[in-house]
């Protein structure tokens, strides 16, 4: 841990004391766990490696205030963000704050748990998995959401239950007087052989800046099958850094799939930590990016063990001055024999003022595996341009039809209807955009 | 129906002049084949005529019927009615052979005041066409010649223009890369979709082709210029004592400089 010497932390951009009136016990330790490391962990800059890319001016030159401090706007209906088939399998957060009118949980199977965590505090699997999983060194923003965080989404699954319906957690922001800061959590424990689909979405409703520190954790026993979907929608002003880790047991298999279309800055940092033998993961994402946004992902791939497939797929599409950073680390231990990982970052420029990063990492230590790489960073294809053109499209629409088909590849991995049709939606508006 | 008339053309950018003054007329009903040795221009000739942007016109004009084209992008020359089957179609993954004709279909409808096609419609239409190539239903939801054998791809070329019911096609060294079952399927399919309204130029190395799709003219096409024209027989003649004979002999007549 980096001692603060002069240095500034988190708390500097951080214009409220941060709650510490939790009431269950441990929430309340996470808390204080949290805000130790908080007060003297210095907050990154661009000589820290990991983040040497990245402009945090988005966060560094504002303050943000609490939720109850920003006097924040009402939310309006948001019946149109609901999925049809999470019609009850839906927690809804607004400004981190837990919704209990706008959710609906009736439809779960006996012993499944879908709710706000700090009704939870005493679940054995909270007491025994909450805030154990995150381990980020020194970091300063899953600790901030450590310190922070009071309402969470909750998902217990038992041992063999599968929930066929997908659980929606929503998370909504709204407009609001003064940039507020909001630490949404998720804590997911699937026990041996149960099944979810979970879809994590953050709407920003408003153009308002805000800072949105999110932490999932996903603990998945032995045979637990988990496809986890996250629509990154944020205002176009907010900043949006993210912790998602997953923690997997042997034959277990986690599919994550991150889609990153809001937010002025997204900081995303996927890790998947394989803790025993033959599991099967997924770390995929689509970036739409434009305008002056700034969207980093940073992963990792953890194979702690023998006999396991992963693979990650990253695809980045960059108009305007929009900034992509991708660092992906793939990690193989010593005793990890017989890995197969893939990865690859397939990056589009549109203009000729967007950047990209790429940087592929892989660090293995074990001597029979399959690891492999790739990045490609390329404008659209002319001959393929053409050949639409030559058929009568114009070029305008032709171009638009190659980069819908670019970002598709992604999309389709939804699994969910809807979700499938919002992000067609949203990727039509982004190719259609002027 | 295309009239070219004295059509000098450079790669964009660079002053190496490819074609050297071409001329050809052709009139609808007509089938006519362009051949060539490697380098020739043939290709580019087509590749010029269907717009592609990587070449510059500096000299001559195009005529379609009786519009001078030579400055029309080419999508207005495709609604115009031109299509060009490409000698290396692209691989375009993620978008199917059906979006892309239902878009392309409907827009060229839109440009000439012709009724669109709902969905539906169109499936009704393009699964109609689907026997010009000899292809299954899946076919159309196939991403555009993703992962497709050099055959499906040149099929799938034919398929277009059946779709898209073009007044000039050319088609472009077509035939190579085919083998024997492919080629019949891709000639009978052209044959199919030939009829007095409209026109073809094919544009191929080999006689071979003329075997299937017969054409009324043929045209030797050497250094950037068309420099004989003829029947069937001229292709008969050229297969039998190659293009340097024809050329020695055609320099020796002092036709060609």
């Amino acid at each position: 841990m980096s001692e603060v010497i002069n240095k500034a932390t988190i708390l500097d951009y951080i214009g409220s004391d941060i709650r510490s009136d939790a009431t269950s016990v441990a929430i309340r330790a996470i808390n204080m766990r949290g805000r130790d490391v908080i007060e003297n962990v210095a907050f990154p800059t661009r000589k820290d490696e990991d983040w040497r890319f990245i402009d945090l001016k988005s966060i560094t030159k504002n303050t943000f205030v609490s939720v109850e401090e920003a006097n924040t706007a009402g939310h309006g209906d948001l019946s149109s963000h609901f999925l049809p088939e999470a019609l009850n399998t839906r927690l809804v957060f607004v400004n981190g704050v837990f919704n209990k009118e706008l959710s609906s949980i009736s439809d779960l199977p006996n012993h499944v748990i879908v709710g706000n965590l700090s009704e939870y505090g005493e679940h054995d699997a909270v007491k025994e998995h909450l805030g154990t999983i995150t381990n980020y060194e020194d970091d300063v923003f899953a600790p901030f959401n450590d310190a922070a965080f009071n309402d969470a989404a909750f998902i217990y699954l038992p041992e063999e239950t599968s929930v066929e319906a997908p659980i929606h957690i929503l998370n909504i922001f709204t407009d609001a007087e003064q940039a507020f800061y909001a630490t949404p959590r998720l804590l997911f424990v699937g026990e041996m052989y149960s099944k979810a689909t979970i879809i994590e979405e953050h709407i920003g409703l408003a153009d308002n800046v805000y800072l949105n520190v999110p932490v999932t954790e996903f603990k998945l026993f032995a045979g637990a099958h988990v496809h986890h979907a996250r629509i990154q929608r944020d205002s176009k002003k907010a900043s949006h850094v993210s912790r998602p880790i997953a923690m997997l047991d042997r034959n277990a298999e986690y599919h994550s799939y991150t889609i990153c279309l809001g937010a002025k800055l997204f900081r995303n940092e996927p890790r998947v930590i394989q803790n025993a033998t033959e599991v099967d993961f997924t770390v995929d994402g689509l970036v739409l990016i434009d305008g002056d946004q700034i969207a980093d992902t940073h992963s990792i791939m953890d194979h702690r063990f023998a006999h396991g497939n992963s693979h990650q797929l990253h695809k980045v599409v960059v108009n305007d001055k929009a900034h992509s950073i991708f660092n992906g680390k793939i990690f193989v231990a010593k005793d990890a024999q017989k890995i197969d990982s893939f990865q690859e970052n397939r990056n589009l420029l549109l203009s000729e003022e967007g950047k990209v990063n790429t940087k592929p990492q892989l660090e293995i230590f074990a001597d029979d595996v399959r690891c492999s790489h790739g990045a490609t960073i390329g404008h659209l294809n002319d001959e393929e341009v053409f050949y639409l053109h030559s058929r009568g499209l114009t070029e305008q629409k032709s171009r638009e039809l190659l980069v819908y088909a670019f970002a598709l590849e992604s999309v389709e991995s939804m699994e969910v209807e809807s979700v499938e049709k919002l992000l067609l939606n949203e990727v039509i508006k982004y190719t259609t955009r002027d | 129906m295309l009239e070219i008339k004295n059509l000098h053309a450079v790669v964009e950018g660079e002053d190496i002049e490819i074609l050297k003054g071409v001329n050809l007329k052709v009139n609808a009903g007509e089938i006519h084949a362009i051949m060539g040795p490697n380098g020739s221009g043939k290709s580019t000739l087509s590749k010029v005529v269907s717009g592609h942007p990587e070449y510059e016109i500096t000299e001559g004009e195009i005529l379609f019927n009786g519009e001078n084209i030579t400055e029309m992008d080419a999508d207005e020359r495709a609604h115009l009615g031109l299509f060009m089957a490409f000698q290396y179609p692209v691989e375009v993954p993620g978008i199917t052979n059906k979006t892309l004709l239902r878009e392309a279909y409907n827009t060229i409808a839109r440009a000439n005041d012709r009724e669109e096609l709902d969905p539906l419609e169109f499936e009704d239409y393009i699964e109609s066409k689907l026997d010009v190539i000899d292809m299954k239903h899946e076919f159309l939801s196939r991403s555009i010649n993703t992962g497709f054998s050099g055959g499906e791809k040149k099929k799938n070329e034919i398929f277009q223009m059946a779709v898209l019911n073009p007044k000039l096609s050319f088609l472009d060294e077509t035939d190579s890369g085919l083998d024997i079952d492919a080629l019949k399927v891709v000639s009978d399919g052209v044959n199919r979709i030939a009829n007095e309204e409209n026109a073809i130029v094919m544009i191929t190395h080999y006689q071979r082709l003329l075997n299937y799709i017969e054409p009324q003219f043929v045209h030797i096409m050497m250094d950037g210029k068309i420099i004989k024209s003829g029947d069937i027989s001229l292709a008969e003649e050229l297969e039998a004592n190659g293009y340097e004979t024809l050329q020695k002999e055609l320099s020796l007549n002092g036709e060609a400089q």
